[in-house]
């Protein structure tokens, strides 16, 4: 585990891909909180033409300087279509997302014209510029994770510093502007730091799967956390720990597996579990919830059955588990599976009683009884009783039983 | 003393005309409902109050002085629609941004003010439900925070756009509780409300407006049958007409 970080040629590419996990997980919540996730992929997309001009330019006026003129191209052309989508929206009243698939395509289809138009002359500078495509995180050096960090660190920090704007702008914008809060500028600081996010995350991810790296581990972190800090904090974790793994699982793996797409498949596995697993909003408790509750409703109506003495669909694992809860012995009812059977008549009389009280017509009370047996709660049924002054008979003259006048 | 004062003000949206040369002052430590029908300008007329819109011509005062000098004492609470109810937050961080309008976000929040935002959730009968996430509340229940919020601020001039909007009458019974102790601790409140049939409960001044002021006083005077009509009637579909009118033509379909 340690050698990721000590060994002189996986360390670069190990802290690299870390870092630009944390810068995108962090500034994706954003996107993702005001529901335009999408912005990232057309952003990301829209720096790639900036890519290789900064590449071309720099390599023929200043050989030195070609890394950061790569990084300076892809922010500049990435704002630009930034600007352009504003305007389409604005000016134009194009729908958001047809700017943003406009900006999308026309941006990259021109970056890698370009791209290509090099590709007999110049197919060295071609080399260069393809890394960026998918990303190539083995070929970081360590000067290269000076730079990135450098900007992850300036990404935490402002969303450290920005954090109660950040809360009152996306949970409740008029309001922010009610109290003053310069919405715009925070705004514009938002669009810089996807940049920013975007910019470091293209030499691991590249700008084709960059945007996974800003949707996936919001997603996942959304999933466990209720608390915008938590939000925040989780999602940036879930980025960093992408980035490790998915660099570890490129090195560990037999046949040469690219590590850009190995860091957004690990990203994307994270956020399925978490849309599957989560204890509140995971598809699956709620699944087991919700069939928890079914398979209840199916114990309770043959308890009434028994207590009514009719005869009942004698299912295995239903008698099974009504055994298990000491409910029945056999296949009669214990006393303890009585006085739960006389709680559900009750509840289900007295519901009628109620919507008779309501207006309803008392042959059309049943139905909804037959639900609300299941649900209502010990609280409900004591405003119940009060309400209707304890009734000793539903609306069919049977006795409600267990009630104590 | 005058709490608001509204000077001739003109506002557009784009080039449509919403409110026309409305003029009308209120004093204060009362209770006043802002009146009218659908599109008359109720909201935008609290919008353009608190600077979120900009007037063609006009404008207003309060305590004599431009909002941006007095926005301390003035609480804006916004129309629930307008909130992203899913936002990872919980109760009390909600009610602790009505302290932002108090002193700026930038300040960290201490112990004192957790006790004072619990305090302020008291209040409004919601104390046990502090630590729940916001999107798990009704709808009575997420005005009932935005309220506390609002107390938090601890402003002398409350704007509410249609706190009765979606809310069971418990919790209208409840707030408006709220609201008279408000009245008597010498506070000014400005709700924006739209069923007629509780105006005369709930308020103590009415300003009935239909893009133009109709009218502007104490209940009794104003919320009357000749008023109604003006602001109801068959008069009033003319402004409607017209509004729709100069919108077609001024956008040039």
């Amino acid at each position: 585990m340690l050698e990721f970080f000590v060994d002189p040629i996986l360390r670069a590419p190990t802290i690299g891909s870390m870092l630009m996990g944390l810068a995108s997980g962090l500034i994706g919540c954003l996107a993702f909180l005001q529901k335009r996730s999408l912005v990232g992929e057309a952003l990301s997309h829209a720096a790639y033409p900036g890519v290789v001009l900064g590449l071309v330019i720099a390599a023929a006026f200043f050989p030195g300087g070609i890394s950061a003129a790569i990084l300076v191209g892809a922010f500049l052309s990435g704002l630009l279509g930034l600007f352009v989508i504003h305007q389409m929206e604005k000016r134009l009243k194009i729908a958001s997302d047809a700017a943003l698939c406009f900006v999308l395509s026309v941006f990259f289809g021109v970056g890698v014209c370009i791209a290509s138009g090099l590709q007999i002359s110049h197919a060295l500078w071609l080399q260069k510029i393809q890394v960026f495509l998918l990303g190539e995180a083995a070929t970081m050096m360590d000067g290269h994770i000076f730079l990135y960090g450098g900007l992850t660190l300036a990404c935490v920090l402002s969303v450290i510093s920005l954090f109660r704007f950040l809360e009152i702008l996306h949970f409740d914008p008029e309001y922010a502007k009610a109290v003053n809060l310069p919405s715009k500028a925070v705004h514009t600081i938002l669009y810089i730091l996807l940049m920013v996010a975007i910019v470091v995350g293209m030499r691991s991810v590249g700008v084709v799967l960059m945007s996974s790296m800003l949707i996936a581990p919001p997603s996942a972190a959304r999933q466990w956390t209720t608390k915008f800090s938590s939000f925040l904090i989780l999602s940036g974790a879930l980025g960093l720990l992408s980035g490790f793994l998915g660099n570890a699982l490129s090195v560990w793996s037999l046949a040469p597996l690219p590590t850009g797409p190995m860091i957004a498949l690990v990203a994307t596995a994270i956020c399925l579990f978490s849309l599957f697993f989560a204890p509140e909003r995971g598809f699956l408790p709620k699944l087991i919830r919700v069939t928890h509750f079914q398979l209840r409703c199916k114990q309770e109506n043959i308890l009434k059955a028994l207590y009514k003495k009719r005869t009942i669909n004698p299912n295995p694992y239903l008698l099974w588990r009504m055994r298990t809860k000491g409910w029945i012995k056999g296949e009669k009812l214990t006393p303890e599976g009585y006085s739960q059977a006389e709680k559900l008549v009750r509840l289900h009389r007295l519901w009628e009683v109620y919507l008779v009280h309501m207006g309803q017509e008392s042959d059309r009370v049943h139905h909804s009884a037959e639900e609300m047996e299941h649900i209502l709660t010990p609280e409900i049924e004591i405003q119940l009783q009060a309400l209707l002054d304890n009734p000793t008979q539903d609306p069919h003259q049977q006795p409600i039983p267990g009630v104590s006048r | 003393m005058t709490v608001v004062c509204v000077e001739q003000l003109s506002v557009h949206y784009d080039k449509t005309p919403v409110l026309w040369e409305v003029d009308f002052e209120i004093p204060v430590g009362l209770i006043v409902g802002l009146v009218g029908p659908n599109g008359a300008g109720k909201s935008t007329l609290l919008k353009t109050f608190i600077g979120l819109l900009r007037p063609i011509s006009g404008g207003c005062t309060f305590f004599g002085k431009p909002y941006k000098e007095v926005q301390k004492k003035v609480a804006y609470v916004p129309q629930r629609t307008s909130v992203d109810w899913n936002f990872p937050i919980h109760v009390l961080d909600v009610v602790l941004m009505g302290l932002y309008g108090k002193r700026g976000p930038l300040k960290w929040i201490r112990k004192e003010d957790r006790a004072l935002a619990k305090q302020a959730l008291d209040r409004v009968g919601m104390l046990p439900f502090a630590s729940r996430q916001i999107s798990e509340l009704s709808g009575g229940q997420q005005q009932r925070v935005f309220l506390a919020r609002a107390l938090l601020q601890d402003a002398d001039l409350l704007l509410m756009d249609e706190p009765f909007a979606g809310v069971d009458m418990a919790t209208e019974k409840a707030l408006m509780e709220v609201f008279v102790q408000l009245k008597e601790e010498g506070k000014t409140l400005v709700i924006v409300h739209h069923d007629l049939t509780t105006v005369k409960n709930h308020f103590d001044w009415v300003i009935l407006l239909n893009s133009c002021l109709i009218d502007c006083g104490p209940v009794a005077e104003v919320f009357t049958e000749e008023n109604l009509k003006k602001a109801y009637g068959s008069a009033a579909y003319l402004v409607t007409e017209t509004k729709k009118l100069t919108r077609s033509k001024t956008s040039g379909v």
